[in-house]
C-alpha cells in the first residue's frame, strides 16, 4: 500500500505534539495558568482535525472527548485536578496507541472499545463532572454606593469596620462622598453624614459582598455589578498573548525549520568520515612533494572540512531536554505507584547532543532515575523522622565540560547502604571476604552483572538486570559512570559521555609493525619507559610516575606481537573509570582525526577495540577501548585478589 | 557485478558461479554475491582475532573482514601475504553484509546447472558437510558447491580474552 505523504507527515506531526502534549499535561500539574490550559486545548485540537482529515475516525472520536473536558476548562467550568491530569495522561498513551494503529480500522475499532478507553473516557467524563469550579477565577467588579443611616453612629455602627471587610474582599477603590454637610457650628457629632462609592474588584459573587453589609439595614445601599466594555475585554486577552510570546517560543518567531529523514544525515556524516580520511591522505602527499602552492591548497582544504565537520555534527545535535518530559512522566507515574511524593527537578535541558547518543541514552537513564526513586528516596514517614522535607527530589542536570557531555542524577534519599552491598556482593560472589575495597569501589559494584541489594523485588526494580545494562550502554557509548553516595544524604551517579560518536581525536601509537588508535580522551601522558622494568625478577609491573605508583602492561604481550630488536620503548598513561594505567607500546607516532568504523560481526566480541579506521595511508588501524580493555585488565587482577 | 542478478538464469536454474582455488581445490561462488576480486592489498592484523577473519581490510574506504575460511575446511591457515581477494556481498537479515575472501587464486566463472549437483560421499570428503553442498564435475575433477550462509557465518561463541 502506497503511503500517502500528507498522511505520513500528519502521523510525524502528531507524534511532535502528544511528547509536547505530555510536557504540557505535566506543566499543568505545576500551575494551571490560561495559557497553559490553552495551549493542551490548541494541542488536542490540531489532533482532532487533523485525525479526521488524514483517515483516523478512530483517534479523532477519542479525543474530541478529551477536548470537550479541556473546553470546560478552558471556560472556567471545571477546575485542573489530579484525577483529571491522570486521566488525560493515560488518554495521551491511549491516543498514541491510535496512532500506532494507523489508518487500520479493524485494530483502531477494537483499541477504541477497548475497556482501557472505556474507563479513560469514564474517568474523563467524572473528573470533568464531578470538580465544579469551586470559585469563578474571574475577576468582577462592583459598585457599591454606601450611605449609613443619620443615627446609624449611636447604634454602634462602625463604616471604617465596613470598609475594611470589603477591601478583604479584594482590592477597592474608596471615595468618600462629603456634599451637603452642615456648617461645623450646626454639625452634630452623633449623626452619619457622609456617603461611600466604592470601586471593588473581587472573584467573590454579590451574595459575599451583601453580607458585609448585613447589620447595616438602614442604610442607603446600591450594589452593581459592573460589566466591562467589550473594548477592554479584547485588550485584556490580547495582554497576556502578547507577553507570552517572546518566552513561549512561538512558531513565528523561531527560524524556519525543515524535517530530514535521519538516515540522510547519517549518510552526511559518513561522507564527511570518507571526506577527513581522503583529507589525511592528501596532507601526506603534499608534505612529500614540499610544494608550497600545494600546501597552501591544503590548508584552505583542511579549513573548510574542519568547518563543514563542525556543522555536520551541530545538525545532528538535539538539546537534551526532548526527553527530559518522558522523565518527568516517569518520577510522576513512579511516585503514584509507590506512594511517595518526589518531584524531579532538571536543569541544562538546552545542552546539546548527538541525536544517536540521545536515542541510546534515554533507556539508561529511565532505569536511573527509577532506581533513585524506588530505592533512593524514603517514604514519607522515614523522611520525617530523618528530619528531611516530606517531598522527595531527584535533580537531573546536563552541561557541557571539556568536550564532553556530563549528565547528573541526585536524590536527596536515604544514600547507599556500603554494609549491606558488601554483604551482598560476597553473598553474590563478586567480592571477596577478605577485601576491603573503598565506599567508592563498594558503590561501583552497583552496576556488576548480576547485582541487587533491593529487599523485595518491587514492580519497579529489583532484578538486579538493570544497573549493569545500563553500564553497558554507558560504556557502548564510550562514556563513564560514577557514583557518589553518603547514607542519609542521598547519592549522586555522573555520567560522562563524548559529544559525538562519530568521529574522535586519536593518538597513533606503533606496535611492531601495527598501529594502533588511543582516544585521546582516555590518554594521560606519554612518557619514556625504561626496558629493564621488563624485566624485573621480582615480576614488579608498575611505575613511579612523579607520585603516584601506576601499573603497566606490554600491549605486545596483550596483542602477541613481537618486539625483538626494539631498544626503545615508551608508555602512554591512560585512565579509566578513575584507574591510570600505562600501557608499554614501541613508539608514539602523533595525533590523528579518526573516524569510527564500527567492528563488522567477525570481531564484535573483542572488546578491547572500539572500532576502526583508516590511516592517511590507506591502511587500516584498530582504535582501542581503553575503558573495556583497563577493565578486563583489572577485572583480572581482582579476580585473582578472591581466588 | 552485485547488481548483475540478471546473470542468473531464472529459466534454467542455471547459476553463474565464480571458482576459487583454496589449498588445492575448486570452490563455486555464486556471482550475485562477489562483489569484486582485487589483488593484494596491506591487511591489518587484529589481535586476538582467532583464525575465521584475522585481518582488516580497505575496500575503496570501507573496512572489511578478511576471512580464511582454511580452518572451517580442516585445512592448514593461509600463510604469506599472498593470494586473491574476493569480496563479496552476503545478505543477512535484510542488510547486505561485505566481507572479503582469501583464496590462492581465482580460475573462471563457470555456469552451474544445479540438476547436476552431485552429494558428496560419507567418506572422502574432510570437509564439515555443513560448509560444502555437494560437487560437480569439471574437465575430470570437482568443483565444490559452497555454502555460503554457513561458511561465512560469524563464529557464534565470542574468542577468548586475553
Amino acid at each position: 500500500m502506497e503511503v500517502n505523504p500528507a498522511i505520513q507527515s500528519y502521523v510525524i506531526e502528531a507524534r511532535d505534539l502528544l511528547a509536547q502534549l505530555e510536557t504540557m499535561l505535566l506543566d499543568l500539574e505545576v500551575s494551571a495558568t490560561p495559557e497553559s490550559v490553552d495551549s493542551v486545548f490548541r494541542a488536542l485540537h490540531t489532533l482532532k482535525g487533523g485525525g479526521g482529515m488524514f483517515g483516523f475516525p478512530a483517534l479523532s472520536a477519542f479525543v474530541h472527548h478529551f477536548e470537550d473536558a479541556f473546553d470546560l476548562v478552558r471556560m472556567g467550568k471545571i477546575a485542573v485536578t489530579r484525577p483529571l491530569l491522570d486521566a488525560a495522561l493515560a488518554g495521551r498513551d491511549h491516543i498514541i496507541a491510535l496512532l500506532e494503529a494507523g489508518g487500520d480500522p479493524e485494530r483502531s475499532d477494537a483499541l477504541a472499545k477497548s475497556p482501557e478507553a472505556a474507563s479513560i473516557l469514564a474517568h474523563l467524563s467524572a473528573a470533568a463532572n464531578s470538580s465544579p469550579m469551586p470559585p469563578p477565577p474571574t475577576d468582577r467588579t462592583w459598585h457599591i454606593h454606601f450611605r449609613p443611616a443619620a443615627k446609624a453612629m449611636m447604634h454602634g455602627m462602625r463604616p471604617d469596620l465596613l470598609l475594611d471587610e470589603l477591601a478583604s474582599l479584594g482590592t477597592v477603590e474608596i471615595h468618600c462622598q462629603a456634599q451637603g454637610l452642615p456648617s461645623l457650628a450646626d454639625l452634630d457629632p452623633t449623626q452619619s453624614l457622609l456617603s461611600w462609592d466604592v470601586t471593588l474588584h473581587t472573584t467573590q459573587g454579590r451574595a459575599a459582598v451583601e453580607s458585609v453589609f448585613i447589620f447595616a439595614e438602614d442604610a442607603e445601599l446600591t450594589i452593581e455589578e459592573v460589566i466591562e466594555p467589550e473594548a477592554e475585554v479584547e485588550e485584556k486577552q490580547a495582554g497576556p498573548t502578547q507577553a507570552r510570546s517572546p518566552t513561549a517560543k512561538s512558531p513565528q518567531n523561531s527560524p524556519e525549520t525543515v524535517r530530514v529523514p535521519a538516515p540522510k544525515l547519517d549518510a552526511i556524516l559518513d561522507q564527511l568520515g570518507e571526506l577527513v580520511i581522503a583529507q589525511a591522505r592528501l596532507n601526506q602527499i603534499a608534505a612529500r612533494f614540499g610544494d608550497s602552492t600545494l600546501d597552501g591548497l591544503v590548508e584552505e582544504f583542511q579549513r573548510l572540512i574542519g568547518g563543514l565537520r563542525d556543522t555536520t555534527l551541530a545538525i545532528r545535535m538535539l538539546p537534551i531536554e526532548t526527553v527530559f518530559g518522558k522523565f518527568r512522566r516517569v518520577v510522576r507515574d513512579l511516585s503514584v505507584e509507590l506512594g511517595k511524593d518526589v518531584i524531579l527537578e532538571t536543569e541544562g535541558g538546552e545542552t546539546e547532543i548527538d541525536k544517536n547518543v540521545l536515542d541510546r541514552l534515554s533507556e539508561p537513564l529511565v532505569h536511573m532515575i527509577r532506581n533513585s526513586v524506588d530505592h533512593g528516596i524514603e517514604s514519607e514517614a522515614e523522611r520525617i523522622a530523618a528530619g528531611k522535607p516530606a517531598q522527595g527530589l531527584v535533580r537531573l542536570s546536563a552541561c557541557q565540560d571539556a568536550g564532553e557531555i556530563l549528565i547528573t542524577i541526585e536524590d536527596d534519599g536515604k544514600g547507599l547502604d556500603h554494609e549491606r552491598i558488601r554483604q551482598k556482593a560476597i553473598e553474590r560472589g563478586i567480592l571477596s571476604p577478605d577485601a576491603t575495597p573503598t565506599e567508592n569501589q563498594l558503590a561501583e559494584l552497583i552496576f556488576a552483572p548480576g547485582f541487587s541489594t533491593a529487599e523485595k523485588v518491587s514492580n519497579v526494580s529489583g532484578r538486579g538486570v538493570g544497573m549493569d545494562a545500563v553500564m553497558t550502554t554507558i560504556t557502548a557509548l564510550r562514556g563513564s559512570v560514577e557514583v557518589m553516595s553518603r547514607k542519609g544524604e542521598g547519592t549522586l551517579i555522573s555520567l560522562r559521555l563524548p559529544l559525538t560518536l562519530a568521529i574522535i581525536d586519536g593518538l597513533l601509537v606503533q606496535l611492531g609493525g601495527d598501529i594502533f588508535v588511543m582516544p585521546l580522551i582516555a590518554v594521560d601522558e606519554c612518557v619514556e619507559f625504561d626496558l629493564t622494568e621488563l624485566r624485573r625478577d621480582s615480576g614488579r609491573t608498575m611505575l613511579a610516575i612523579r607520585d603516584e605508583m601506576v601499573p603497566f602492561v606490554d600491549l605486545a604481550d596483550l596483542f602477541n606481537v613481537s618486539t625483538d630488536g626494539v631498544t626503545r620503548r615508551r608508555v602512554v598513561i591512560v585512565r579509566a573509570e578513575g584507574q591510570r594505567m600505562g600501557l608499554v607500546v614501541d613508539d608514539i607516532l602523533g595525533q590523528h582525526q579518526t573516524v569510527i568504523k564500527p567492528m563488522s560481526p567477525f570481531h564484535a566480541a573483542l572488546s578491547d577495540f572500539a572500532g576502526s579506521t583508516i590511516l592517511g595511508d590507506g591502511t587500516v588501524a584498530l582504535i582501542l577501548d581503553i575503558t573495556s580493555l583497563l577493565r578486563g585488565l583489572l577485572n583480572g587482577q581482582t579476580q585473582a585478589l578472591a581466588a | 557485478m552485485s547488481s548483475n542478478s540478471n546473470l542468473d538464469d531464472g529459466e534454467t536454474g542455471l547459476e553463474m558461479s565464480l571458482i576459487v582455488r583454496l589449498n588445492g581445490e575448486s570452490f563455486a561462488i555464486p556471482v550475485r554475491h562477489v562483489h569484486e576480486v582485487i589483488h593484494e592489498i596491506p591487511r591489518t592484523r587484529v589481535p586476538n582475532a582467532g583464525g575465521l577473519a584475522p585481518w582488516l581490510i580497505n575496500v575503496r574506504g570501507a573496512v572489511v573482514p578478511l576471512v580464511d575460511v582454511r580452518r572451517r575446511l580442516c585445512m592448514p591457515p593461509h600463510d604469506g601475504d599472498d593470494g586473491q581477494i574476493v569480496v563479496l556481498d552476503l545478505p543477512r537479515g535484510n542488510e547486505s553484509h561485505r566481507l572479503a575472501l582469501l583464496a590462492d587464486g581465482v580460475e573462471e566463472v563457470m555456469e552451474i546447472d544445479p540438476a547436476r549437483i552431485e552429494a558428496l560421499p560419507l567418506r572422502g570428503a574432510p570437509w564439515p558437510a555443513e560448509y560444502v553442498r555437494g560437487s560437480v564435475r569439471r574437465n575430470g575433477d570437482l568443483v565444490l558447491i559452497i555454502e555460503t550462509e554457513s561458511l561465512f557465518e560469524p563464529d557464534p561463541s565470542s574468542p577468548p580474552l586475553h
